[in-house]
């Protein structure tokens, strides 16, 4: 059977496809080295949408009608998943997804599960860590002007707005431009103590590093979830240096602590897959990589529990073996779900990734930690935000 | 499967459409419009507000203007009149002082200023995220279930095909009258026909309204389709792309049009997905635009003006015999 | 008030690295009659020779003139093979534009293929910054308007001064003619493509320098500025190429700063939408470069 890889592999985001390629293949490593899903092997295949909606449909139909044993698909990042889902809906394949919109918050999508937090929720987290544990008055916004990051602005405004901060600028900048320079310069006349920004590519690297040319010295930053990634880091350290990347920089990021069994299993799963894609290793730290091996691995148990490989029949399982019922076994390797499952018992399975907590939409919440990086581009726990200043967040922002 | 082949028939006819409207205005007209996908998105996104119910549904997560929820096919001709209107102030105020390649130049830096506007202006259109969850047509009649359905998806094709039909009938119509052969006369040499006393000007902008509206209803085809509709689905190669379209199928000729349309935005760009997986993921895709690259190439080389060229319309010598 | 004064000083950087790229282009299309839209892929094939260049330890200037032989050589070879092939078959104008666009999609996804889609840097030293009445420039940036000062006056004394820029401008104005005048047109469009090309890869390798991190997908963008400025001053007028970068590189960053950062490319766009409509011919008119559509 087929895992399908549904993301930009050309184009602007070209970036993203191996990442997510990078996270299928330590999946089916373990999968197959444990006899596969009742009986079958699970195998990699990329399916490019060229990062555009509309070249997105035909991509998911070529793939659907192309592969007939289709299992599963990760990916559908936020240029195209709003134009394959309701398709990957209508064909019963169930999907985990990279995207934040907001769209997916309270959909009615079955087959759509997110491990990754909604913007919203990624934004209130930014706006927590610079109010509650730095105390920042004076806060300016950076975001990208694409699909993926310009939903951050309302919602870190309206809590900016309702916890008494100060938004001195919001920039909505173009992506890949050579220079932001004019645009620096204002955000630096505004004098802002934190800046808080999302705006992939070589945007963050190109505007940081005019930042610290023009102020003489970088501002602290807090990013958001997704610049926690070893391509973002290689970039904005290229462009501004590694020690100033890990003084100033902060990221509000899903609990990971690049440890324990599930998280060792998925990085030797990994490094041993660089025989198919040279590459893979590179992703080892690399959170989307993580969380789509957590998917692909909790679908193969789900399929297993219900001793079924048709979709109708195992999608239910998903959530449960995420979730864990009463009673169920916390498993951390697809080996040992098998063989909890072979002596009737059920499954949680608690992965690279950590714990999941799927809501009534298929979103997964398991609270904030605030990270940043150490000199080796290595994610580092430096503290939490408490469920109850997230959720003060929350609530003054009307969610 | 049948999805597949439904898909590519609807994504074929929206592009046939939008191939013979750019036949109209640079085969027949000698207009080179290098911004023509923003007529394509003029109708798309008219079609796409007035068939949406008001911006706050479904959570109110979009903002955008109208949201009508407008009965089809009320939204598809809005749509095709929507690029029809965009087409006359860009014409008038381009067709007018310009020649030949500075239209071209002036054509699409508008698409790209079109673009960016939207991108950032973001309460009107929903900005980049684009305007989704549209409703395709009569889903309000039948049920959200029906639209699931093949014969839902036979019924689109169907419709589609008819409008290509109505837009092939139409071009026809132009292009074989006296009005196309004073067309012909302008594209081969504007001071002769002036010279003849033809109105230049509201030739081209009659045109260029035509392949407007043309541009529009394939817009709105497509977008109740795919159901949403975003800055990055329409950038200016898009526009280079139907260009290529046209030059490979033959310019000038309806049915060059069609075959363009068939051969390179679906032809090329589906056949080279089903290319064997080798090598480190993102090769594939890569070689899959080198594998688009060369078949363009190929059939200019072999058949530099294109596959069916234009018929020279040769008259009888009156004098002979 | 410092605002606008940094934004003009930012501008003169851009619109050295857009000068320099603008040039090149308008001189194929005046004298070869092709809008290469090939040029910005091109443009970052060269950043990326230079980029791995760099990193194996060369300083970032002769890296630099590594990039410009890579685009020179390149875009002879493409002249050579593929667009001088496809004019003797009697393709259309617009035909050559496509075959142009057919290159540049292969160029840029067999670089693509070949470098991956990681953002770089290259391992660059900017210098000291220099505070001039408001205007806020690093050294590294102060020699990249050196380098395109020098290059424009180069190429100013290659047109007026030299038999081949005579060559080159007759070509231009009449390729027939000038080769009844026994002016050697193959060998003088070979030297074309070889110069521009040169100045194809100098600019991408430039804009790379200038802009931090980079990677192959924004090449797409070079494309677009420099084609603006090109027209801007009137296809095929190089020093047209020269006014155009100066008036859309002031007006980027300078309306980045009046305006907002999010429309100053319409800005600069629109400008030149203006400007064309206003004076069809572009800013320094040359008579004759274009041909009618078709």
């Amino acid at each position: 059977m087929i895992v399908g890889i549904l993301a930009p592999f050309t184009g602007a985001d070209a970036a993203l496809g191996p990442a997510y390629f990078a996270a299928c293949l330590p999946a089916v490593r373990a999968i197959n080295a444990s006899g596969g899903v009742n009986g079958r092997t699970l195998s990699c295949k990329q399916f490019d949408t060229r990062g555009d909606p509309a070249d997105a449909v035909p991509a998911v139909r070529a793939m659907i009608a192309g592969n007939t044993n289709l299992f599963m698909v990760i990916g559908c990042t936020s240029d195209e998943a709003a134009s394959v889902m309701p398709i990957l809906e209508q064909s019963h394949i169930p999907a985990f997804c990279q995207t934040g919109q907001s769209e997916f918050d309270k959909s009615n999508f079955k087959y759509f599960h997110r491990l990754v937090p909604p913007d919203a929720y990624d934004a209130y987290g930014m706006v927590g860590i610079a109010y509650f544990k730095d105390n920042y008055k004076k806060i300016a916004l950076v975001f990208g002007n694409d699909i993926g990051s310009q939903t951050f602005v309302g919602p870190a405004t309206t809590a900016i707005q309702k916890l008494g901060g100060q938004m001195v600028i919001n920039q909505a900048i173009a992506l890949g431009q050579p220079s932001y320079r004019t645009e620096v310069q204002a955000l630096i006349n505004t004098h802002p103590d934190v800046i808080l920004t999302e705006a992939l590519g070589s945007t963050d690297a190109t505007y940081l590093s005019e930042l610290k040319q023009l102020n003489g010295g970088m501002i602290p930053v807090i990013g958001s979830s997704a610049t926690i990634d070893p391509v973002w880091f290689k970039a904005v350290s290229d462009a501004i240096g590694v020690p100033d990347l890990v003084k100033y920089y902060q990221a509000n990021d899903t609990p990971t602590d690049f440890k324990g069994p599930g998280y060792d299993e998925f990085k030797t799963n990994l490094l041993a897959s660089a025989g198919d894609f040279a590459n893979a290793p590179k992703y080892v730290t690399r959170a989307s990589t993580i969380h789509l091996y957590d998917g692909v691995i909790m679908t193969a148990l789900a399929a297993t529990s219900a001793k079924s490989t048709d979709h109708t029949v195992f999608n239910p399982w998903i959530i449960k073996v995420g979730n864990g019922g009463s009673g169920a076994t916390e498993v951390n390797k697809y080996s040992d779900g098998i063989a909890a499952l072979k002596s009737g018992k059920a499954v949680r399975f608690n992965g690279a990734g950590g714990a999941t907590f799927f809501n009534q939409y298929n979103n997964s919440q398991g609270g904030y930690i605030i990270a940043n990086y150490d000199a080796q581009g290595n994610e580092v726990v430096a503290g939490q935000l408490s469920q109850d200043q997230i959720n003060q967040i929350i609530k003054l922002a009307g969610a | 499967m049948t999805f597949y082949i439904t898909t590519l028939l609807v994504y074929a006819a929206v592009d046939i459409i939008a191939c013979i409207a750019l036949n109209m205005q640079f085969g027949v007209s000698g207009l080179v419009n290098f911004g023509f996908i923003l007529f394509q998105a003029a109708g798309a996104y008219t079609a796409a507000v007035l068939s949406l119910p008001p911006q706050s549904a479904n959570g109110g997560f979009q903002q955008y203007v109208l949201g009508l929820q407008l009965p089809f096919p009320l939204p598809w001709i809005a749509g095709a009149i929507a690029g029809g209107v965009v087409a006359i102030p860009i014409g008038l105020v381009v067709l007018r002082k310009l020649r030949g390649d500075y239209q071209a130049i002036a054509l699409l830096v508008i698409s790209i200023i079109a673009n960016i506007v939207i991108t950032n202006a973001r309460p009107f259109l929903n900005g980049a995220a684009g305007v989704s969850l549209v409703p395709p047509p009569l889903a309000d009649q039948i049920g959200v279930e029906a639209v699931n359905t093949y014969e839902y998806q036979y019924f689109y094709v169907v419709i589609s095909l008819l409008c290509v039909g109505l837009v092939l009938f139409a071009a026809n119509r132009i292009a074989n009258s006296p009005y196309g052969r004073s067309l012909r006369a302008m594209r081969e040499n504007e001071v002769a026909a002036a010279a003849l006393g033809k109105n230049l000007l509201a030739q081209k902008l009659t045109m260029f309204i035509v392949g407007g509206v043309m541009g529009g209803l394939s817009g709105a085809i497509l977008v109740g389709f795919i159901g949403l509709w975003a800055p990055a689905g329409w950038l200016y190669p898009e526009t280079i792309v139907l260009f290529a379209a046209i030059i490979v199928g033959g310019r000038g000729n309806n049915w060059g049009a069609i075959l363009g349309a068939i051969l390179v935005p679906v032809g090329f760009f589906e056949a080279t997905r089903f290319l064997p997986n080798f090598g480190q993921p993102g090769l594939i895709p890569a070689f899959q635009w080198v594998a688009i690259g060369s078949l363009i190439l190929g059939f200019l080389w072999f058949r530099p003006k294109g596959v069916f060229p234009e018929r020279r319309r040769t008259f009888p010598n009156p004098s002979a015999g | 008030m410092s605002l606008y004064a940094a934004a003009f000083g930012f501008g003169l950087v851009s619109l050295a690295v857009i000068a320099v790229g603008a040039v090149g282009f308008t001189m194929q299309f005046g004298i070869t009659n092709l809008i290469n839209l090939a040029y910005g892929d091109i443009m970052i094939t060269s950043a990326f020779a230079a980029y791995f260049l760099n990193h194996a330890g060369v300083s970032i200037w002769i890296a630099l003139l590594v990039g410009a032989a890579t685009g020179a050589i390149f875009s002879f070879l493409l002249n050579r093979f593929i667009y001088a092939p496809f004019q003797r078959k009697g393709t259309p104008l617009i035909g050559m534009v496509i075959v142009s666009l057919a290159i540049g999609i292969m160029t840029s996804n067999l670089l693509l293929a070949f470098v991956g889609s990681d953002n770089v840097s290259y391992h660059q030293n900017p210098g000291s910054t220099v505070h001039l009445a408001g205007i806020i420039l690093t050294t590294e940036q102060l020699l990249l308007i050196g380098v395109a000062v020098v290059l424009m006056l180069a190429i100013h004394a290659l047109l007026r001064y030299t038999r081949l820029g005579k060559a080159m401008r007759a070509t231009a104005a009449n390729a027939t003619l000038a080769r009844n005048c026994g002016i050697p047109t193959g060998r003088v469009i070979d030297a074309v493509w070889l110069i521009t090309g040169a100045l194809c890869g100098m600019a991408g390798t430039i804009a790379a320098m200038n802009s931090d991190s980079f990677a192959v997908a924004n090449g797409s963008g070079f494309l677009i500025t420099i084609l603006a400025a090109a027209v801007l001053g009137g296809a095929g007028q190089p020093y047209g190429a020269m006014l155009g970068a100066v008036i859309i590189g002031e007006l980027t960053e300078l309306s980045a700063a009046v305006i907002s950062p999010e429309y100053k490319a319409v800005v600069a766009f629109s400008v030149l939408v203006v400007v064309m409509v206003l004076r069809p011919q572009g800013l320094l008119a040359k008579f004759g470069a274009m041909a009618a559509a078709g």
